[in-house]
């Protein structure tokens, strides 16, 4: 299917936006809830289903119903330039880290991307399931077993947390990386787990039994920081949850001192 | 050359994503054209293997004077290639497809496991509540009478507890010598009780405790019909029926809360355990009641007056108990008394002495 050629631009340095420009009649579809602005002559549409699908309400149903399974809104928005000129709307990251433009034709159109990674994309992009069918890998993995897959030729905007590392991996290039690291790849890449090797490295290493590994040939696109990997450390440091309250700063660090010195808690 | 075959090429000189390529056979020879260049490659030197996400692609591999090339193809390309292959590489690209349907195998088996685990409580609950009256009955089997007696022996207490109990006189008399005859040879040891009540009741506990209430002794016209009702209580004793419905109300329950995950035994178990429990006793009290029919021939003892005592009952009983049949313990006594006429009526004529009770002396003690 046809899809409408977008312009964009990526704001910010740790903590994103993408204004994407649409010609009249133009459309992009957002993640429900990425939208952070948008000039007037846009008109927001909710469809039911990621607004690929054409065919009837059953077709919307399994749309819906796939959107479902990877942890996304039932819903997605589609943003119509309705005016008479060039019009922007902008998404934003929903926390700290990259925003990873990928043009689906440069890459052979198909694209696998770690589940809840979407952040929006021109419209006639399809957004489906891949379930990770090894099921060591879907154990162990870190990515779960199912994934997402993105469809079509234009644009699409994914979410990565931290800092992103985008890698070609030529032919039979082995990469191992942390389980849960994984954003997006081309369906060329191999995607498969490995065992760590040492008992001991397995206890203790702190990097878990398996390292997921990616093979190529093809893209690779990893995060430095799974956002369950910041919450947790955002939880184990909260007072409210039993973290330990650290006066930074205080020479003397106790509770009342530190307390009273830092003024703020 | 069949319509156009897509790939994605992989290798030196081309970009790291990959380019899109067009395939064809020219006999022995691939073709293999991208938007700049076009190769050909001979099927002898083409390695196949099934790679990529879930192993879903098919990847050919050859090396050239550039270097190691890879051709990525999917499941409809694979097939169009093989169609139109030399003999020599159809069998290898067949070996791809079914390294593929191994991955998919694997997974659905994977999952049918996953989902079996899961179901099983279920599946154990249903198969339990479909053979439950025999499971029941093999598990009563095995405990022995002299357990069956201390259970008699913890709800006596609880009787006591609640009702008065009658400790000499006419109407407890009655009761033992009627119940003596009836339970005549039985490997359990009975005790007959009267308890002081208005209801029109009596009940057996397991081991041999059999209770009957004054309202039941003064409903009653004659010392034939309070006979009929003993001997089905004994009925009751002898065929263990309180004990395999305690049996089975405990599996049921169990079994409910395993695959419920409810383990406190919640609502939905005990509706559960309490319906299929009332439907045991249906069956139970019409068992009971031909087992009773038997015993009253075998003490001697003129069996009409177990109908014509539900028959008594069954004046007291209004309309709605029949709406209700199917939720009460016992069967509706019309019911019941039509299928006793029945089979009263198949045996041979023969004549009973009446028992040697005073049965106004016996009612009048009742009072």
């Amino acid at each position: 299917m046809a899809m409408d050629v977008v312009d964009f631009e990526i704001f910010g340095s740790e903590m994103q936006y993408v204004e994407v420009e649409l010609d009249p009649g133009e459309a992009a579809v957002g993640e429900a809830g990425a939208m952070m602005y948008m000039q007037d002559g846009i008109q927001m549409d909710t469809v039911f289903g990621d607004g690929s699908q054409q065919g009837g309400f059953f077709g919307k149903l399994m749309g819906a119903g796939k959107r479902l399974l990877t942890g996304e809104s039932l819903f997605t928005t589609v943003f119509h330039n309705e005016g008479q000129g060039k019009r922007r709307v902008a998404f934003a990251a929903p926390y700290p880290g990259k925003i990873v433009p990928v043009h689906l034709a440069e890459v052979g159109g198909t694209l696998i991307a770690q589940k809840d990674s979407f952040l929006a994309a021109a419209k006639g992009v399809s957004l489906g399931i891949a379930f990770q069918k090894k099921l060591g890998v879907g154990l162990f993995g870190g990515e779960g077993f199912i994934m997402q897959k993105l469809d079509g030729d234009g644009w699409a905007f994914l979410h990565a947390g931290g800092t992103l590392l985008e890698r070609t991996l030529a032919p039979g290039e082995l990469l191992r990386i942390d389980t849960g690291c994984v954003v997006a790849f081309q369906p060329s890449v191999d995607f498969d787990i490995q065992y760590v090797g040492k008992i001991k490295t397995a206890l203790f290493g702190g990097e878990g039994l398996f390292f997921a590994t990616l093979r190529g040939p093809g893209k690779v696109w990893l995060q430095s920081l799974p956002l369950s990997r910041l919450a947790n450390r955002i939880v184990m440091a909260a007072p409210a949850a039993g973290g330990r309250s650290q006066g930074e700063g205080s020479l003397l660090g106790g509770m009342a001192l530190g307390g009273l010195l830092g003024g703020d808690d | 050359m069949s319509g156009t075959i897509r790939g994605r090429l992989f290798g030196p000189g081309l970009p790291g994503a990959g380019s899109d390529a067009l395939l064809s056979w020219r006999g022995e020879y691939l073709a293999v054209t991208t938007a700049a260049t076009q190769r050909e490659v001979a099927a002898s030197e083409l390695r196949v293997d099934a790679s990529g996400f879930n192993a879903a692609q098919t990847r050919l591999a050859w090396t050239s004077a550039e270097g190691e090339f890879v051709l990525f193809l999917d499941t409809p390309a694979r097939e169009a290639l093989a169609a139109s292959a030399p003999a020599g590489l159809a069998a290898g690209l067949l070996g791809a497809a079914r390294a593929q349907r191994q991955v998919e195998r694997r997974f659905r088996l994977g999952w049918s496991v996953l989902g079996l685990i899961l179901l099983l409580p279920l599946l154990a609950l249903v198969l339990f509540v479909l053979n439950a009256d025999s499971i029941a009955g093999s598990v009563a089997e095995r405990i022995p009478p002299e357990h069956e007696a201390k259970l008699g022996e913890l709800t006596l207490a609880q009787v006591r507890a609640g009702l008065k109990l009658h400790e000499d006189g006419p109407a407890l008399r009655a009761v033992r010598d009627i119940g003596q005859r009836l339970s005549e040879g039985s490997r359990y040891r009975y005790r007959f009780f009267v308890a002081d009540s208005p209801e029109v009741n009596a009940f057996a506990a397991p081991g041999g405790v059999v209770v009957v209430y004054t309202g039941l002794i003064r409903a009653a016209d004659s010392a034939e019909e309070l006979a009929g009702v003993l001997a089905h209580e004994v009925a009751h004793v002898e065929l263990r029926h309180s004990l395999k419905a305690a049996v089975k109300g405990l599996g049921l329950r169990a079994l409910a809360a395993l695959a419920l995950g409810d383990l406190s035994g919640g609502v939905a178990g005990d509706v559960a355990a309490r319906l299929t429990d009332l439907k045991f006793s249906r069956d139970a009290e019409t068992e009971a009641d031909r087992e009773g029919l038997r015993r009253l021939l075998a003490a001697g003892i003129s069996p009409h007056g177990m109908p014509r005592f539900f028959e008594t009952l069954a004046a007291g009983e209004g309309n709605t108990a029949v709406a209700l049949a199917v939720l009460s313990s016992h069967p509706p006594s019309r019911e019941r008394m039509a299928r006793l006429r029945d089979e009263i009526g198949k045996l041979p004529p023969a004549q009973f002495t009446p028992l040697p009770i005073d049965w106004r002396e016996v009612r009048e003690a009742a009072r």
